[in-house]
């Protein structure tokens, strides 16, 4: 088994449990693979291993939902995305009518659009940094579905788009972080 | 019966997997922790258990009080990383003495049916 394997392995189960819980698993697993390391072959080892992450990831993932941490993060994300949107919405019927310009209403949507994003994206992680990841993600895959949708739309906008959305999500994100270690 | 099944509260009987936990623990004594827990069920009980659904079993035996944990010393064979030791409480203790005196009365006297099954 590759030092890479190993380390995606407990990057898995670290992501299910509480930080301290899954330090002392994962140890726990690294002490048995080293002691079974001593008596048995690699490949043997290897299958070990591979049965215990294969049989122990959809019980510890159980185990977290049930302790609410996806639960959380799930409703905290999609209920950012949804609030994003709305104040999209209004921020842009709000600037909408200031030009008549459609390259100024374009910059217009692009930057009501980021700055939604950016302050749910900070609401977000200031509940549970895993949901800002989520929510860009979701503000990702709702841009790809809409641009699959309208092409009428130019080029620079569409990868404007693209690419400001998960930027302005994480850059809430970060800013909440900073502002939180900051502050404590 | 119906004294003692109103003097037992609801919740108070324990699961197999969680009375085979709460026994290992109880056997393993200060060297109880997630690999010895998992090895001692898998050498009396021949079958091989996951180290997740140990830690999953301990995280719901401790949150109704039966365990508690404590964090130990970094060792080099872990990678650095601290063992969580386990140890049985006094409700523990209790849930399980109520666990296997139900499945003793339960089962008392029909030691000839199963043998002629």
């Amino acid at each position: 088994m590759s030092p890479s394997t190993l380390a995606l392995s407990q990057w898995i189960l670290a992501r299910l449990m509480p930080a301290a819980r899954a330090e002392a698993l994962i140890g726990d697993l690294l002490e048995e693979r080293r002691l079974r390391l001593q008596a048995g072959s690699h490949v043997s080892v290897a299958g070990w291993y591979s049965r215990q992450l294969a049989s122990s990831v959809p019980v510890l993932l159980w185990a977290s939902m049930r302790r609410g941490a996806w639960l959380v993060t799930v409703v905290t994300a999609v209920a950012s995305f949804i609030a994003a949107f709305r104040i999209q919405m209004v921020l842009q019927s709000a600037l909408w009518p200031m030009t008549t310009s459609s390259f100024a209403h374009d910059v217009i949507m692009l930057l009501s659009f980021a700055a939604a994003v950016a302050a749910c994206g900070y609401v977000a992680a200031s509940i549970r940094l895993g949901a800002a990841r989520l929510l860009a993600f979701l503000v990702f895959a709702a841009v790809c579905a809409m641009l699959a949708i309208n092409t009428r739309a130019p080029l620079w906008y569409e990868g404007s788009l693209l690419v400001l959305g998960p930027l302005a999500t994480i850059a809430g994100a970060t800013l909440s972080g900073w502002l939180r270690r900051v502050w404590l | 019966m119906f004294y003692l099944a109103e003097q037992m509260p609801r919740g108070d009987f324990l699961g197999s997997l969680e009375q085979i936990v709460m026994l290992a623990v109880m056997r393993l004594g200060t060297n109880a922790y997630g690999m010895t827990v998992r090895r001692e069920i898998e050498e009396r009980t021949g079958r091989e258990i996951s180290i997740g659904a140990v830690y999953a079993t301990l995280e719901r035996l401790e949150a109704k009080g039966y365990v508690s944990s404590f964090t130990g010393e970094p060792t080099a064979e872990r990678g650095g990383r601290a063992k969580r030791h386990f140890e049985i409480e006094a409700a523990g203790h209790q849930a399980l003495n109520a666990s296997q005196n139900a499945l003793k009365n339960m089962s008392e006297g029909l030691s000839r049916r199963w043998k002629r099954a």
